[in-house]
């Protein structure tokens, strides 16, 4: 919403302020301010020009040549101009050569040359309101009073420029008064301690004479109703001042009769709606719900289904309008209207809300309705709205009576601001002249008592915003403003906070990944697309659905981390030959409901090592996983086979699964490479995942310490030929358990398959360490433990090579 | 020869070596076996018995000295060996060795750690909440009802309806966790203080530019306990800021309107990129909205199970995005989903 400066210093005094400083404390107060602009900026360099004389131009029917005096700004000049309205006699405002017009909506700056047009001299140009930038559009050139000084700038002539602040609507939704420049005003007279003037000065209304009745059906959706009819308008355009002041905060300027119903709204926050009484006829207006399936052709030209939870005005039962929010096809007021029905009333905030919502029509008058407007401000709105008509039309006066069936006795909301409960919250103890001094301001009724505060609530405030004791504190607070709080330290018990163990382990373990196994940690959204979802064979599961995606590809929410994380292995794998991706996350799955009836949650750590050619990570990667787990006091075997059911991109035969005293975490795997190829990745993808919950479950387990030996250690090389399909665990345990309790140490350092081996068998290489408590080894002991493993061999179907 | 002609001799032959290997031959020769210089003082033998005493006292003289010779020759040839090792290879400072592993924590991550340990370090507890979140504890719990306009503003991503799952949608905020906290740990009846963080991922149906994003993150803090106040928030928050951005920030406090929160502020730092004067980054404000707080509305406190008249709490969501662009200087908010190694391995560091 736009405000304009000119108009709020209608209702408070604001000289002395500079625009910017009255930006940053109505901010610091109240709403925010979006931004601050010049409305009419730089038409400085415009003059008042007498049209001395007006011929036609020899050569074009539809140009004359003028001669017009600037007087002291540049005397006698001619000048071309194509209006159809100019005339000799005229005032007009000229803009001369050098200077420049500057850009309105569409159209860019003009800078102004002296030319020849057709063969005439032109120096300079007669403006219409349209090149001004003060209307859309026009029909001519804009003509001055009379009485406009010869060679006067046109900004000192007329008001036209103003500054005008953009409010971010967001924060005042919650505030209905200041949805009108009535309310602002009334926050900066109490900011400065300015006086606010009345909002308009009550009309007297005949007592008989013509009206028309109105019948409100649903009290509940429209608590009043105002209705006036008026004759004698002339409904032709506003004076220019109406215009501007209009044009200055983006309202479109339409007649005089429908200008003053939008002046009147974002004056008082108070929609209105004028109808040409023909349209009326002798009533009676009716406020009914609509009856299911019942339409109404809108202003705008589009056929409305309704349902009966949407409002209507009807004349007798034929519905005119869409109660609050747009007026029906050919209800409104035109250039031949000379009577009117003036419609003010008050309408419940949800009820519009929710037709606006379900047809997705957003206006003006409805954004308004569904914040709670004031009913007080439809009767006061009736008042200006006649105040100003006749000030600009004299001829109109109403017919008769203001009708107003349900009327509005407002019996102020009393609320109790404990003196106690306000220091408290403030975290300051405010005297109470202060706390006076801001609800008054505010207009709000205070009695001081023992305990506080008695405060009765205005009308304007009471529809929503202030309901409990706490309200007022923020009243008193941001008119203290938050900033003159001194602030306090947090006081109390000094204890360490409970952790959350999976929390910082899952941290640990990231930070351990991405620190010791050189992981980039990545974030991929929970939104997974249908491509990698079917490029990842994992379109048939289940998953959350999102009603309302941001593209319909991307609806399903993932149930684990990988899919997303090997798309996004894809394009990094362009720049770098070899890639280590990690991503905690959270997966859903849709088929198991929480007590929340949410869908189950898994959380994960999810691992994608990748290179374009070279050795498999798989064995890199299982190492570094083994690393991490035990850097982090969660040791676990991998020694089993997994295989996944619920998750296609693991290889079927390829899979070690992560196990912590016998129950899997986790697993290690080669990605399937039938994934592999739809996901163009290369085959040398090794992926991990780890359920970090899961991990938790057994607990940490904290080193043993072992003493340090004593005597020095014997490192034995094994190489030990065996079948391929006996594991290297296997063998690991063969050659511990050959060697008794002199083995420290088994450690596998290569794996050699080769043309010199037989087919389908495979040499293991080990270095055994060996070692005594009591005593020094020698080469007995080295001969001793190769002899045995070479008698027990064949227990695993090998054979020591060497 | 005479015992000063042989020192002489002697003498001179040390000083002649030209490297360790001819002085090593030299060695040799004077103390080896049947080395001259041995055999020179063994001579003392052959004299008559009253000239012994004054030869082996000379010919020993001698001997010490042409040891000592050597002694400090091999000196000369080390000094000089180790001055050429020294001197001798070239050096270039700057040529590297095998590369450090390269991994690096998402930026995002890097300050949410630091953030967590802050308010670890001032006795917070750090808990997680659901991403995937039910209407009651995203909106109704939080004095968010149906019809209520800041619902609309949300552009909440709703959840399609299945078996078995209430109405469900995509946490719009970090906030629902409030009552979820509060009612966790009010089941068995409330302890005060409660003081809690947690940071965590939301979602705003939005289109995705240089400065929006439909996925975001927030670090959702709440206090609950006997006289918390507007002056403590200000306190919290501000300290927050000055560990966090690393400056000493000038913070404003203003009016901002949340439902669950009564009052509810807006805080603003100063900008960073212009110094207060405005710029782009701040709108021409100098100010930079980062955190909206307040204090805990009284029928928030109630739907967690917590009396507002025994209690009060104040409550701040911080954007996280916005905390790590100004860290940065990060302008394009694209970058943190965009799942690029380019960008992700330009911060290197884990949480200080
Ligand atoms: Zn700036």
């Amino acid at each position: 919403m736009k405000l304009s400066l000119r108009w709020l210093s209608r209702h408070v005094d604001l000289t002395g302020l500079e625009p910017k400083q009255i930006l940053a404390d109505l901010t610091m107060s109240t709403a925010e301010i979006e931004g601050l602009e010049r409305f009419g900026d730089g038409l400085e360099c415009l003059v008042v020009g007498h049209v001395r004389q007006c011929e036609r131009h020899p050569d074009a029917d539809k140009l004359s040549v003028c001669q017009v005096d600037l007087g002291a700004a540049g005397g006698v000049v001619q000048i071309v101009c194509g209006a159809a309205n100019v005339a000799a006699g005229q005032r007009t405002v000229v803009i001369r050569p050098g200077d420049t017009l500057p850009a309105q909506g569409g159209k860019g700056a003009l800078k102004i040359k002296a030319s020849k047009i057709r063969g005439v001299e032109s120096n300079g140009m007669i403006c219409s309101e349209a090149e001004l930038g003060l209307a859309e559009a026009a029909p001519g050139i804009l003509v001055l009073p009379a009485d406009a000084p010869i060679g006067a700038r046109f900004v000192d002539v007329l008001h036209v420029q103003d500054w005008v602040f953009e409010i971010d609507n967001k924060s005042i939704n919650h505030r209905p008064d200041l949805w009108g420049h009535y309310g602002f005003a009334r926050e900066l007279a109490a900011i400065y301690g300015r006086e606010l003037k009345p909002p308009v000065v009550p009309v007297p209304f005949p007592v008989e004479g013509r009206s028309v009745a109105v019948e409100i059906r649903d009290r509940d959706a429209c608590p009043r109703y105002c209705g006036l009819v008026i004759d004698g308008v002339v409904a032709g355009p506003s004076p220019h001042e109406l215009r501007w002041q209009l044009a200055a905060v983006g309202q479109r300027a339409i007649n005089l009769p429908v200008d003053l119903t939008n002046y009147v709204m974002l004056d008082l926050g108070q929609p209105m709606h004028a109808f040409d009484a023909r349209h009326v006829g002798t009533g009676p207006i009716r406020v009914r719900r609509a009856r299911d399936g019942e339409s109404i052709t809108t202003l705008d030209g589009h056929k409305r289904k309704l349902t009966a939870q949407d409002l209507l005005i009807c004349s007798g039962d034929k519905p005119e309008a869409l109660a609050g929010i747009m007026g029906g096809e050919g209800t409104m007021v035109e250039a031949a209207t000379t009577t009117l029905f003036l419609e003010s009333a008050n309408f419940h905030a949800a009820t519009i809300r929710r037709t606006s919502m379900r047809l997705g029509l957003r206006t003006d008058a409805s954004a308004r309705f569904e914040k709670a407007q004031d009913p007080a401000n439809a009767e006061l709105a009736v008042h200006l709205f006649v105040d100003l008509l006749r000030r600009y039309c004299p001829s109109a006066k109403p017919l008769g009576p203001l009708v107003d069936p349900a009327g509005f006795r407002y019996e102020p909301k009393r609320i109790v601001l404990r003196r106690a409960r306000l220091h408290q919250k403030l975290g300051l103890a405010l005297e109470d002249p202060r706390v006076l001094g801001i609800l008054e301001s505010l207009e709000f009724g205070v009695t001081v008592t023992a305990a506080g505060f008695e405060v009765a609530v205005p009308s304007f405030r009471a529809t929503k915003d202030i309901a409990i004791e706490d309200d007022l504190v923020e009243e008193v607070g941001r008119m203290f403003r938050y900033d003159n709080i001194p602030e306090v330290p947090l006081r109390g018990v000094i204890e360490p906070p409970v952790r959350n163990e999976e929390l910082f382990l899952q941290r640990r373990l990231l930070e351990v990944a991405c620190t010791d196994l050189g992981c980039s940690e990545v974030y991929n959204y929970s939104f997974v697309p249908d491509a990698v979802v079917d490029a990842c064979g994992a379109a048939a599961h289940a998953y959350v659905l999102v009603e309302n995606p941001t593209a319909p590809e991307q609806s399903r929410i993932r149930r684990h981390v990988l899919p997303s994380l090997l798309a996004s292995a894809v394009p990094n794998l362009r720049q770098h030959a070899e890639v280590r991706l990690c991503e905690r996350g959270k997966g859903y799955h849709p088929e198991m409901a929480d007590e929340h009836q949410l869908p189950h949650e898994v959380h994960e750590l999810a691992f994608v090592w990748t290179r374009r050619d070279g050795a498999h990570p798989f064995g890199e990667l299982r190492e570094a996983i083994a690393a991490l787990l035990a850097r982090l006091g969660y040791p676990a075997e991998l020694q089993r086979v997994w295989h996944g059911k619920d998750q296609p991109w693991v290889h079927p035969h390829r899979a070690v699964a992560i196990d912590r005293d016998g129950s899997p975490v986790g697993f290690v795997a080669h990605l399937h490479p039938a994934i592999a190829r739809t996901m163009a990745l290369p085959a040398t993808t090794a992926i991990a995942c780890l359920d970090v919950r899961a991990l938790l479950a057994n607990g940490r387990k904290i080193a043993r310490y072992q003493p340090v030996p004593t005597f020095p250690p014997l490192p034995v090389d094994v190489a030990l030929l065996v079948d391929e399909a006996v594991s290297v665990a296997q063998v690991a345990e063969f050659l511990r358990t050959v060697g008794k309790k002199l083995v420290r140490d088994v450690q596998l350092f290569e794996v050699y398959r080769g043309e010199r081996l037989p087919a389908g068998k495979k040499s293991l290489n080990f270095t055994v360490t060996l070692g005594a408590d009591d005593r020094t080894l020698t080469d007995q002991d080295e001969g001793k433990y190769l002899g045995k493993v070479r008698e027990q061999a064949a227990s695993i179907g090998g054979e020591l090579r060497g | 020869m005479d015992t000063t002609a042989r020192r002489e001799h002697w003498l001179r032959a040390i000083a002649a070596a030209a490297d360790p290997a001819a002085l090593a031959a030299i060695d040799t020769r004077l103390f080896g076996p049947k080395g001259e210089v041995p055999e020179f003082v063994r001579s003392v033998t052959a004299l008559p018995k009253d000239e012994r005493p004054a030869f082996g006292k000379a010919a020993n003289a001698v001997k010490v000295e042409v040891e000592q010779a050597l002694a400090a020759r091999r000196e000369q040839f080390a000094a000089a060996a180790l001055a050429q090792e020294l001197a001798g290879s070239a050096f270039d400072p700057t040529e590297p060795g095998p590369r450090a592993a390269r991994g690096t924590l998402h930026p995002i991550t890097i300050v949410q750690n630091e953030l967590v340990d802050l308010f670890t370090s001032m006795g917070f507890r750090w808990e997680d909440g659901p991403e995937v979140e039910s209407e009651y504890f995203n909106f109704d719990a939080l004095n968010i009802p149906g019809d209520h306009p800041a619902r609309e503003s949300q552009d909440t991503f709703w959840c399609k309806a299945q078996p078995g799952l209430g109405r469900n949608l995509l946490r719009t905020h970090t906030s629902p966790v409030q009552v979820r906290t509060m009612q966790r740990l009010t089941r068995q009846g409330f302890h005060a203080p409660l003081k809690v963080v947690v940071p965590g991922r939301c979602f705003r149906s939005e289109t995705v530019d240089k400065t929006h994003e439909h996925t975001f993150y927030q670090m959702e803090g709440l206090v609950v306990d006997r006289d918390v106040s507007t002056a403590n928030l200000i306190h919290t928050m501000k300290t927050c800021l000055r560990v966090i951005l690393e400056r000493d920030v000038q913070v404003r406090l203003r009016p901002g309107f949340f439902p669950f929160v009564e009052p509810g502020f807006e805080l603003d730092v100063n900008c960073p990129f212009c110094s207060g004067r405005g710029c782009s980054v701040c709108k021409q404000s100098g100010w930079i909205e980062i955190l909206p707080c307040g204090m805990v509305h009284p029928n928030v406190l109630r739907q967690g199970g917590i009396d507002p008249e025994a209690y009060t709490g104040f409550a701040f969501g911080m954007g996280l995005q916005r905390v790590v662009m100004l860290r940065y200087g990060i302008d394009d908010i694209r970058q943190f989903m965009g799942g690029d190694l380019r960008f992700l391995r330009q911060f290197p560091e884990v949480a200080r």
